[in-house]
């Protein structure tokens, strides 16, 4: 905003504010590389004794599999469904939109808890417990409605006349789609799979209803922190925090690269 | 485009929420009312017990509460955001989406490495010799507190930024030109033009807040026992209809409340548009 300065007061409770809120994940790091028995701040001596512990128990490699499985096909389920609904919403009637878009992302507002135990009421009746996909399914219909928000978004900023320029000339409607639409759309897309990924791999509740015999790496987690608290989960946590970052920072970059260069 | 292919694109989608929402939430309703007759039984013990009213009051109250708190800490933050130019503003935000990010499970295990015995806090105020003892901080209610606040805060302040850049700056100029000072044109025009986001903002925090299980389950207590704790432990014990029931009167009050929240609001933007502050 022109002609108004942030006062150092302002500017110093800012910073205060972050500290809050990145400082409590920060110190999971150093915390992560200790080498002593116990969790300790700040560690006695530093190794990498719990990565190594880590890596080398099957049950938690078995855990972190499970996840990674559940979340890709989540991933695919969800990506597929959710561009092909934010596509049809930005191409129907512009009357039809705004209710489209309500009933595509009305999920979002439901707790978690009340889809996980009605998810897990249906599964006892239909016998579908502990079954790996139905658990993606779950999460991809959990994971959905933000891929139809960021690929909607996206689509909204394609001048739809390129691809009526190419119907013009000739190119049948997938082909014209496929030329015209669909490479600026491209990194939305990704964007949104990298988002409906970790909504998969973080998910606890849903997973801890439906699965009995085989787990998932949250639920590993859960189960170790009600329990006693092992610095193994440090070591998970250190990992997943760098992961996350990392997939988290180049999704939205991407996103917002999709919204910004192809504005007209 | 025609209509057919359109209704063709909207059909997987379409499914899967059929399938694993709607079909769910319905066959939810259905198991809280009939076990295997219709029967008002569930309910009934949730109004009957002491201990259920409770859990459901203090539910309410710490989403009220930390829906407020989210509010009145994020809106100077994302004030301050505002106020930065574009590019800089993009890198701030940035510091604020990266603790979102993170799993709530990794999140509320970093408080126990901070709060706990042998945590964080318990070292430092041991090192000043501030405390002969450990301080018990987890299993409380004000380790919920910290811990929720901290983690809806980002949604709240990206929620009010959001709000805060459709805001037509030409309307602060024309009265500053009009000759309002810096602080009574934020006050009288700024402040009013960025509460209907702020209360979007508020309700979303309050919704998710109403739903929380991990956070009050790791660093609670007894005492903090929110609806959700109580419909994992029902479900433990295999009272899937009392559960069930849970559920229900979760989504019910959720929604019932952000209605009332909803008209609370505009009531009160009403007031603030019409006298100022």
């Amino acid at each position: 905003m022109q002609g108004l300065k942030a006062s150092w007061g302002l500017t110093a409770y800012f910073w205060l504010i972050v500290i809050y809120m990145i400082f409590p994940v920060l110190i999971v790091i150093p915390v992560s590389f200790g080498n002593s028995e116990f969790l300790r701040f700040p560690p006695e001596s530093f190794g990498l004794r719990w990565y190594r512990a880590y890596v080398s128990d099957p049950v938690w490699v078995a855990a972190t599999v499970t996840s990674f499985r559940v979340a890709v096909l989540s991933t695919v389920i969800a990506t597929t469904a959710g561009t092909l609904a934010g596509l049809a919403i930005s191409r129907s009637p512009r009357r039809a939109q705004g209710p489209l878009t309500y009933a595509a992302t009305v999920p979002i507002v439901i707790p978690h808890i009340f889809i996980a135990l009605g998810v897990f009421i249906l599964a006892l009746r239909l016998k579908l417990t502990d079954n790996e996909v139905a658990l993606a399914f779950a999460h991809a219909a959990v994971a959905m409605p933000f891929v139809v928000l960021i690929t909607s978004a996206a689509i909204r900023q394609i001048d739809p006349t390129i691809e009526r320029a190419a119907r013009v000339l000739g190119a049948g409607p997938v082909r014209a789609f496929r030329v015209a639409t669909l490479p600026p759309l491209i990194p939305a897309v990704v964007a949104a799979a990298i988002f409906a990924f970790f909504v998969s791999f973080d998910e606890l509740i849903i997973a801890q209803f439906l699965m009995k015999g085989s787990e998932t790496l949250p639920m590993r987690i859960w189960a170790d922190l009600r329990l006693d608290i092992s610095p193994v989960v440090a070591a998970v946590s250190g990992l997943l925090i760098v992961v996350t970052t990392i997939a988290m920072a180049c999704a939205e970059t991407l996103r917002r690269r999709a919204l910004r260069t192809l504005a007209p | 485009m025609k209509l057919r292919p359109i209704l063709w694109l909207l059909l997987p989608a379409a499914v899967l929420l059929a399938g694993f929402i709607l079909a769910p939430s319905l066959d939810l309703f259905r198991a809280s009312l009939f076990d295997p007759d219709f029967t008002m039984q569930h309910f009934q013990r949730l109004v009957d017990r002491g201990v259920y009213l409770d859990v459901m009051w203090r539910t309410i109250r710490v989403s009220l509460i930390v829906a407020v708190l989210c509010t009145v800490i994020g809106y100077p933050v994302a004030f301050f955001i505002n106020l930065q130019p574009s590019r800089r503003q993009t890198l701030l935000l940035f510091l604020i989406l990266i603790p979102m990010w993170m799993s709530i499970l990794i999140r509320t295990y970093a408080w126990i490495v901070v709060l706990g015995r042998d945590g964080l806090v318990n070292q430092a105020l041991a090192a000043l010799g501030l405390a002969q003892e450990p301080v018990q901080m987890l299993f409380t209610s004000g380790a919920v507190l910290a811990a929720m606040v901290q983690i809806l805060l980002p949604i709240q302040i990206l929620t009010c930024y959001a709000a805060m850049t459709e805001i037509d700056f030409d309307l602060i100029r024309a009265a500053r030109v009009l000759g309002a000072r810096p602080r009574q044109a934020i006050a009288r025009v700024f402040v009013p033009l960025s509460l209907d986001g702020t209360l979007t903002g508020l309700v979303i925090v309050f919704m998710l807040s109403m739903g929380f299980f991990i956070t009050p389950a790791l660093l609670g207590g007894r005492q903090d026992t929110m609806i959700a704790n109580l419909i994992e432990f029902q479900v433990q014990r295999l009272n899937w209809s009392f559960a069930a029931a849970l559920g229900v009167v979760l989504l019910v009050l959720t929604v019932a409340m952000i209605v009332l929240l909803r008209g609370a609001g505009r009531l009160l933007a009403r007031r603030v548009l019409k006298g100022g502050l």
